[in-house]
């Protein structure tokens, strides 16, 4: 990035437009929307409350160009192995590729479509040979936060025989207990979700899933029966027990966070059912096409990527938040927070040399109406600087009195919120000042339904590589996980021998107030 | 008397051929399109064609003294045709008198089409045994509001009720609900006693003798206190849920009548659930004989039945099965075809014969107790058999005798 053209310019003309308030870029031009903003079939990407002019587009688009971005999306959708660091390719593109599915991606469609076929036809049968009523699906990271995301946010949409879902996914097995109390064991199935089928969060809690069956069940075979797989380790599961018929595959050219389109997804298509399911796809699929086939200036993906590039790089903004204006996407920001920051929260350029520049900025959000009550003045009148996407849908929850008269309420709130940010208002009483000048998106959607979620979902994974392009970045590995788990494996070594040996003094301290509190117990 | 029967199922069939065997002149407004259904139908009712005091026709006089509404449940919209029909006529002798189990309410809204007045006298006979309940019936109910009409149902129906008097006068309102709640009550039952049953298997009681002790109190009585898979028809379903309708706009949120309905369907794959257990979840392949479909013998009829659903069930997780069903019909192909994939249906075989039928087999599930079921030759079904494995859906043999055949038995709740 630092090396290119694009980069210097922007550089100068960042200088004279970080002096200048958001409010007078509106009063100069009161045309701006229709010059910074974007539709396609279903969204529309009103970016006219960023900090910008059409000569900064022009140079922001230059810097697309000498980054080769137009090649990087050439190689992300032929499934190159762009995730050089682990030598794999990031193709879930692949995965929803609906008009020419890959014949082992078409192939788990269809184990998944019989598997979810059984369960709402009430015929996968538990140890007691009762229809499954529950599922528990364990998982960790990509595992639960997209399914999780997902089914919670198309509730209201689900197969009408569609059993429960429930997520675990924290390793204390406090949501786990919690299941336990409530749930029948003859008709909860359990469904376990890991990439390489060893993670020991997932697998600790499987294990303890099983033990609980095993207290009713008669035989080991029929615990078995409860336990659905889905891994790109076929080996590993059938070490653990999963039944062949029982293992849904992906592909290790699928990235965790980026599963929710593979079978991970088998969740999402027990709630909804494969027609929901297909239609999650087919959303993000018109959002491939955009991305892949739509010069830069009307892309969208590009766009949002580029935007988010200058207000990091440029205008220096480190704070980003999301804030979905519709409570079902209450999980939105934290599949969000994973997306973004386990992809680009990064300081390696990808040829292995340091970055002497920002990447990606902290991302939080909240639902929109609840997220004014709780941090909106920090955005008001705080000393951050944050750059904020807002996201509306046009319909709302039903055509009755009530519900227009609380979509009307819902919409006012979202426009005034990202007006308010954008005019402030003056005052000579510093407390009741508002400087405004907060810069924002906007991303309005026709309808909140699998395909425009699917859209939605697809829009930011491509914003995402849109700007690891920019900031030469690897977006598809995750080394900073790693040194976490090793240690802590390291530590339940110690615990479970009780020693603190070679610790440092604050770990052995902690461990040995735990270990006084337990003998005292 | 003169009378027109409304109608084309067992019911009106049976009240059409019973009315003309007790002299009167009747027309049956529908067609025999069910008579082979219900055992002596056929032969009633050609008896009465041929002495000339029964005639089919789909032309009626709206004059006659009596006419008489026994549509399906379902038919509402019919029977306010004929009612507005028969407000043309003018003759004041008339009554009608409805049969039919329609929703609640409607009863009113004939009274009203017609400018008759009604009569409710609900059909309490079972199917197989509907003619019968006709000639004596243990109760006959009437609602009415209005004398007249009274005394015209009862000399019609004078010839029913000779031995003692059953007769039991009320509001029609109570009538109808007299019916519903009958077959609620005996739903229940049924449903209690299949919940008794689970008891009983975890105990290691038998409920065939929990049954005989609890039926000799005469404050229960014997009948309905048989635990088994489940109550097939339409008749049960479509009454608890009538009531159910009633019932919940009121506060009354516990579901005993929504729990009846639950039990009987899990009851219904009951006979599935213990052979999964015995072959440890493991069906794939295995060869799973049904006897009987229907949901009781001596019938066609498979709306509802218990066997339909164990044949889903079998059949997903990859057995195959062997039928043997006397009165086997047309209707259960139809219900394959509308019900099960191609490969599904090819993995059913349907046998004539009851011994045939078990050659290979590795279960044998008694689900319907047709007689020819009761005493098996138990050295012909081990020779045929491949797994001696006898699952006793209605509690019909001798437990000990069929394990001392060398059989490994199942029955409900023992």
């Amino acid at each position: 990035m630092i090396e290119t053209n694009a980069y210097a310019n922007l550089n100068k003309l960042s200088d004279s437009i970080k002096e200048s308030h958001l409010k007078t870029l509106f009063e100069s031009d009161p045309e701006r929307f229709k010059d910074f903003h974007i539709r396609m079939d279903g969204l529309l990407f009103d970016f006219s409350k960023q900090k910008i002019n059409s000569k900064i587009l022009d140079e922001l688009l230059n810097l697309a160009t000498e980054s080769k971005l137009d090649e990087w999306i050439g190689k992300l959708f032929s499934g190159e192995k762009i995730n050089h660091t682990e030598g794999r390719a990031a193709w879930h593109t692949a995965l929803r590729d609906v008009e020419s599915p890959r014949p082992e991606v078409a192939e788990q469609w269809r184990k998944m479509e019989m598997i979810v076929n059984q369960v709402h036809n009430k015929q996968f049968r538990g140890y007691s040979g009762k229809a499954i009523s529950d599922i528990v699906n364990i998982g960790v990271g990509g595992s639960d936060l997209g399914p999780l995301m997902i089914t919670h946010a198309l509730d209201k949409d689900k197969h009408p025989h569609a059993p429960e879902v429930h997520f675990v996914s924290t390793l204390d097995a406090q949501q786990l207990q919690k299941l336990f109390a409530s749930l029948d064991p003859a008709t909860t199935l359990f469904v376990v979700a890991s990439k390489s089928f060893t993670t020991i969060d997932t697998l600790s809690l499987a294990e303890t899933s099983r033990e609980w069956l095993q207290e009713y069940a008669p035989s080991d075979s029929a615990v078995m029966r409860h336990f659905v797989g889905i891994s790109t380790n076929p080996e590993k599961m059938s070490e653990w027990g999963i039944l062949p018929e029982y293992q849904l595959l992906f592909w290790e050219w699928v990235g965790g966070r980026f599963s929710l389109w593979s079978t991970i997804g088998f969740s999402i298509a027990l709630k909804l059912g494969m027609q929901g399911y297909n239609d999650m796809l087919k959303g993000a699929h018109a959002m491939d096409q955009h991305f892949k086939n739509t010069p830069f200036k009307e892309n969208i993906p590009v766009m949002l990527g580029l935007v988010g590039v200058w207000n990091t790089n440029f205008l220096n903004l480190s704070a980003q938040a999301i804030l979905p204006y519709d409570s079902r996407l209450k999980y939105f920001a934290s599949y969000l927070e994973q997306l973004e920051m386990e992809s680009n929260g990064k300081s390696t350029r990808r040829d292995g040399s340091k970055i002497t520049y920002r990447t990606c900025p902290i991302l939080w959000g909240e639902v929109g109406p609840n997220a004014q009550h709780a941090f909106y003045q920090l955005l008001h009148q705080g000393t951050e600087r944050v750059m904020s996407d807002f996201i509306l849908f046009s319909q709302g929850a039903s055509q009755s009195e009530r519900a227009t008269f609380h979509q009307n309420l819902n919409v006012a709130n979202c426009l005034a919120q990202s007006r308010a940010m954008m005019i402030g208002q003056a005052s000579e009483n510093l407390h009741k000042n508002y400087p405004g000048d907060q810069v924002s998106n906007t991303m309005l959607l026709d309808q909140l339904d699998a395909y425009h979620l699917g859209m939605l979902v697809a829009l930011y994974e491509h914003k995402v590589f849109v700007q690891s392009v920019i900031w030469d970045i690897n977006a598809f590995d995750q080394w900073g996980v790693e040194l976490g788990k090793k240690l802590a494996l390291e530590i339940l070594e110690h615990i479970e021998g009780k020693s603190v040996e070679n610790l440092d003094s604050s770990t052995a301290g902690i461990l040995t107030n735990i270990w006084k509190q337990s003998n005292e117990d | 008397m003169k009378i027109n029967v409304f109608g084309t199922n067992i019911s009106a069939l049976v009240c059409a051929g019973c009315l003309a065997e007790t002299g009167n002149e009747v027309v049956l407004v529908g067609n025999r399109e069910n008579d082979r259904s219900e055992p002596g139908l056929v032969k009633l009712l050609d008896a009465q064609i041929d002495a000339g005091r029964l005639r089919i026709s789909n032309v009626f006089d709206i004059e006659t003294d009596y006419q008489i509404v026994s549509f399906n449940s379902g038919q509402c919209a019919e029977a306010k045709a004929v009612a507005i029909e028969l407000a043309k006529g003018t003759k004041s002798s008339r009554c009608v008198i409805i049969r039919s189990n329609f929703t609640m309410g409607t009863v009113k809204e004939i009274e009203k089409l017609s400018k008759i007045d009604c009569v409710v006298n609900p059909d309490f006979a079972s199917d197989g045994r509907a003619i019968s309940g006709f000639m004596r019936p243990d109760r006959i109910i009437i609602g009415s509001r209005n004398a007249d009409a009274l005394q015209r149902f009862k000399r019609l129906f004078s010839p029913f009720n000779r031995n003692q008097n059953v007769m039991i006068e009320m509001s029609p309102e109570s009538a109808e609900l007299t019916k519903y709640a009958t077959n609620a009550m005996l739903a229940t039952r049924i449903s209690l006693m299949n919940e008794l049953a689970l008891a009983a298997e975890s105990l290691g009681a038998d409920i065939e003798e929990v049954r005989q002790g609890i039926g000799s109190d005469k404050r229960i009585g014997s009948s309905y206190l048989y635990a088994g898979i489940g109550f097939g028809g339409t008749h049960f379903g479509e009454d608890l849920e009538r009531i159910q309708q009633i019932i919940n706009p009121s506060d009354a949120k516990e579901g005993l009548l929504q729990a009846v309905r639950r039990i009987n369907e899990q009851q219904k794959e009951v006979l599935f659930r213990k052979v999964w257990k015995h072959f440890d979840c493991q069906l794939e392949g295995k060869i799973i004989t049904l006897w009987g479909i229907s949901y009781k013998p001596n019938s066609n009829s498979i709306e509802g039945a218990p066997g339909l659903e164990l044949i889903k069930a079998f059949l997903n997780q990859g057995a195959r099965i062997q039928i043997f069903d006397p009165m086997l019909d047309i209707n259960f192909m139809i219900w394959m075809r509308e019900n099960l994939s191609l490969e599904q249906q090819s993995n059913i075989q349907i046998s004539s014969e009851m011994y045939d039928v078990t050659q290979n087999s590795d279960a044998l599930c008694v689900v319907t107790e047709w007689q020819p079921f009761w005493a098996p030759d138990l050295d012909k079904l081990k020779e045929l058999m491949n797994t001696p494995l006898i699952l006793d859906g209605r509690n019909l043999y001798d437990k000990e005798w069929i394990k001392e055949n060398g059989f490994t038995y199942y029955g409900i709740g023992r």
